[in-house]
């Protein structure tokens, strides 16, 4: 499957095979040094080398990269080994942006960029943008951290707004003031160039659209939350809508129904939690089951703010707990 | 990484009058092949056991690199980016440099890597020597133990279905006293993850998770999560000095970090506007320990300890500065640091061509 290109000189052979260089002909022990092409003034590559009656073979210690060319040496001889080239066409997309709202609070503070297939780390902040209703782009609005809060599978990537512009008492809120301004439109552009974990740009471009309403400095209170039970032997969803949205991947993650195996939607913009049983619903008590660190969009937990008033003294929880939210499944 | 100098001297001292020091902690460590899914941020004992934070599979693991001899620290070396790719047969835009730390024996630059930036990425771990060769430590029969960080808060683990996305980059570790120190930043909740490892670990440490306030001016308290930090004596007491993704330095000491405590840091200095500290090192010079911090936006910043010890916290709006602190005007672009001796440190700088150098710098 590799293009090979040897040099045949005194019976001495370089060539691919299986993803190693094996040189043969040569007629004493020796070693080969396999380089990436147009850089042989730097280290040759790592792997192992095995030595066999007539050949020396290199295992490079990771596989030769598709579109890249490599010269490998033995001796005096030499070979351009060329790895071709696996084309693959821009199938990648944002597939959403949560919060999926389109008014979103001045202190608003996570966005989940999802995208259809991994992504490739190292470029978020030059890809992600927010632009204000005069086409100009906000300077710093996010927390730039090099880690980048992708999922496992590289498929989401949590941006942070700068949480140092949120947070009240601190000398970027104070001199900056927040990067959303209430009344405002902005969009989230994300641009076409970012590339897939192939290294091929996305698609298309994407652009999110939203209007900033007041700060939301109101934690999320359960005594709010409506709970619209099911009837038994259904397996109609058990629906529950929240006066304000939630955060996405938190109402996903931490609220469900005690010892009930099921599928969990949401929709009307992180409103309405929605559970599907895997099996009819039995009559009888039910509990509602909520991490207390479930957070509303301004990263306001369950009894608590994101920038807690000192002279409020509001209970601050050292633990994650499991609050309780009983329902009942009629007959 | 070797960031305490008091500690670092005494546990030398120790080493050097009883040689089974330096056995005690490796002894814990069985040979094997140990893995890493990911390589982020490094820190070393001051006997050389490494800690590799592996947030891709959330996991510490502590190794001996069998690295004992004395050495000296390797000069500058431009476009380390560069040699490593080569070396690991790809091209300079697939290589991410995630940190650097110093051997405190041996002196050898550890770097760790990862090639290539999918989810299929590799994680290398690779030392510098001081001729400038490359080399990579090898994972395979390398004396190893692991710890598992603590699970995910979630509501319920037992009835969760599929996997699940959440994911926590660990942003910086250290080693004082025995106890490895993790600092997490999840990609769901937006809370301080601080925790706190005995090591040698045990078969089911799997240390706990601390949630640490600290004020601004007095009012407004928040648990944001720690960015960088630095094990530091304060008194004679073991601290930690944590820079803040928004920005505050604080202060807090070691002893208070227990699970199901109430840990109240504080806020020593605000480090201004667009600003993420990325690193910290203590030094001592002509008898005083200072902190240099490198920032993302305002370059690497001098604090005195002196002021640290004395200084009583910011409690006033009009109390902005803080701990007045000193910007070194000459570096710029620096990615990682770490402390070589009490004299240099090591650097890792992207140059204005975006080569990424090793630079040697002396302490200011």
């Amino acid at each position: 499957m590799f293009w090979l290109f040897s040099l045949f000189l005194a019976g001495i052979t370089i060539q691919l095979e299986d993803g190693a260089v094996v040189v043969r002909g040569i007629t004493r022990p020796g070693a080969v040094a396999v380089y990436v092409e147009g850089r042989e003034h730097l280290p040759a590559l790592a792997g192992s080398q095995q030595q066999r009656p007539g050949e020396v073979r290199f295992v490079p210690r990771f596989p030769l990269q598709p579109g890249l060319s490599y010269k490998a040496f033995y001796g005096d001889t030499s070979a351009i080994l060329r790895i071709p080239k696996v084309e693959h066409k821009p199938t990648a997309r944002v597939e959403r942006i949560y919060p999926t709202a389109d008014s979103l609070p001045s202190n608003q503070l996570k966005l989940y960029l999802h995208f259809s297939e991994p992504m490739s780390k190292g470029e978020a902040w030059r890809r992600v943008h927010l632009v204000d209703d005069t086409g100009k782009t906000v300077t710093g609005p996010f927390l730039e951290i090099e880690e980048e809060l992708w999922d496992p599978t590289m498929r989401r990537l949590t941006v942070l707004f700068d949480p140092g512009r949120i947070k009240r008492g601190l000398v970027p809120h104070n001199e900056l003031g927040p990067a959303l301004v209430e009344g405002r439109r902005y969009h989230i552009v994300i641009d076409q160039d970012w590339p897939d974990a192939h290294g091929t740009p996305l698609a298309a471009a994407y652009r999110k659209t939203f209007v900033v309403t007041e700060a939301d400095r109101t934690p999320p209170q359960l005594d709010t939350w409506q709970i619209q039970a099911p009837r038994a032997g259904t397996r109609d969803p058990l629906t529950v809508v929240f006066p304000e949205p939630l955060d996405a991947a938190l109402a996903q993650r931490l609220i469900r129904v005690a010892d009930t195996p099921g599928t969990i939607r949401l929709d009307q913009g992180e409103t309405q939690w929605h559970f599907t049983p895997d099996a009819p619903w039995k009559a009888g008590p039910r509990r509602l089951l909520v991490g207390s660190i479930v957070e509303d969009l301004a990263g306001n937990r369950i009894g608590r703010k994101f920038d807690v008033d000192a002279f409020e003294k509001v209970e601050m929880r050292m633990t994650i707990q499991t609050l309780e939210l009983p329902f009942i499944v009629q007959p | 990484m070797n960031r305490n100098p008091i500690l670092a001297s005494l546990c030398l001292a120790t080493l050097a009058l009883t040689p089974a020091g330096a056995a005690n902690l490796s002894s814990s460590l069985k040979a094997g092949k140990a893995e890493l899914k990911s390589a982020g941020p490094l820190a070393f004992a001051p006997e050389g056991i490494l800690f590799v934070a592996d947030p891709g599979s959330a996991t510490v693991l502590a190794i001996d690199p069998s690295d004992s001899k004395a050495g000296q620290a390797v000069g500058d070396v431009a476009g380390i980016n560069e040699k490593v790719a080569a070396m690991l047969g790809t091209t300079p835009d697939q290589i991410l440099i995630n940190d650097l730390a110093i051997h405190p024996v041996s002196k050898k630059a550890y770097l760790s890597v990862s090639r290539g930036k999918g989810a299929d990425a590799a994680a290398v771990l690779l030392r510098v020597d001081a001729k400038g060769k490359i080399e990579e430590v090898s994972l395979d029969g390398v004396k190893h133990a692991k710890v598992s960080l603590p699970n995910a808060p979630s509501a319920d683990a037992k009835d969760r279905r599929g996997q699940s996305l959440r994911q926590e980059a660990i942003t910086d570790l250290a080693f004082m006293d025995g106890k490895v120190i993790v600092a997490g930043l999840s990609n769901e909740e937006f809370a301080s993850n601080l925790r706190v490892i005995p090591f040698p670990f045990a078969d089911a440490t799997q240390g706990s998770a601390i949630e640490i306030f600290h004020g601004a001016h007095g009012r407004f308290e928040t648990n944001a999560p720690v960015r960088t930090f630095v094990t530091y004596k304060i008194q004679n007491q073991p601290h930690v000095l944590a820079a803040y993704t928004c920005t505050p330095l604080v202060k807090f000491p070691l002893s208070d970090l227990k699970p199901g405590k109430k840990v109240m840091g504080t806020t020593i200095a605000e480090l201004g506007n667009g600003n993420r500290p990325l690193d910290m090192i203590v030094y001592k010079k002509n008898g005083v320990d200072y902190i240099l911090l490198n920032n993302s936006r305002r370059g690497v910043m001098k604090l005195s300890t002196e002021k640290i010890d004395s200084y009583q916290g910011i409690t006033k709006q009009t109390d902005v500065a803080g701990v007045p602190y000193e910007t070194v005007a000459a570096l710029k672009g620096v990615e990682h640091l770490d402390k070589i001796d009490d004299g240099r440190a090591m650097l890792l700088v992207r140059g204005e061509n975006g080569s990424l150098d090793l630079k040697q710098l002396a302490l200011p």
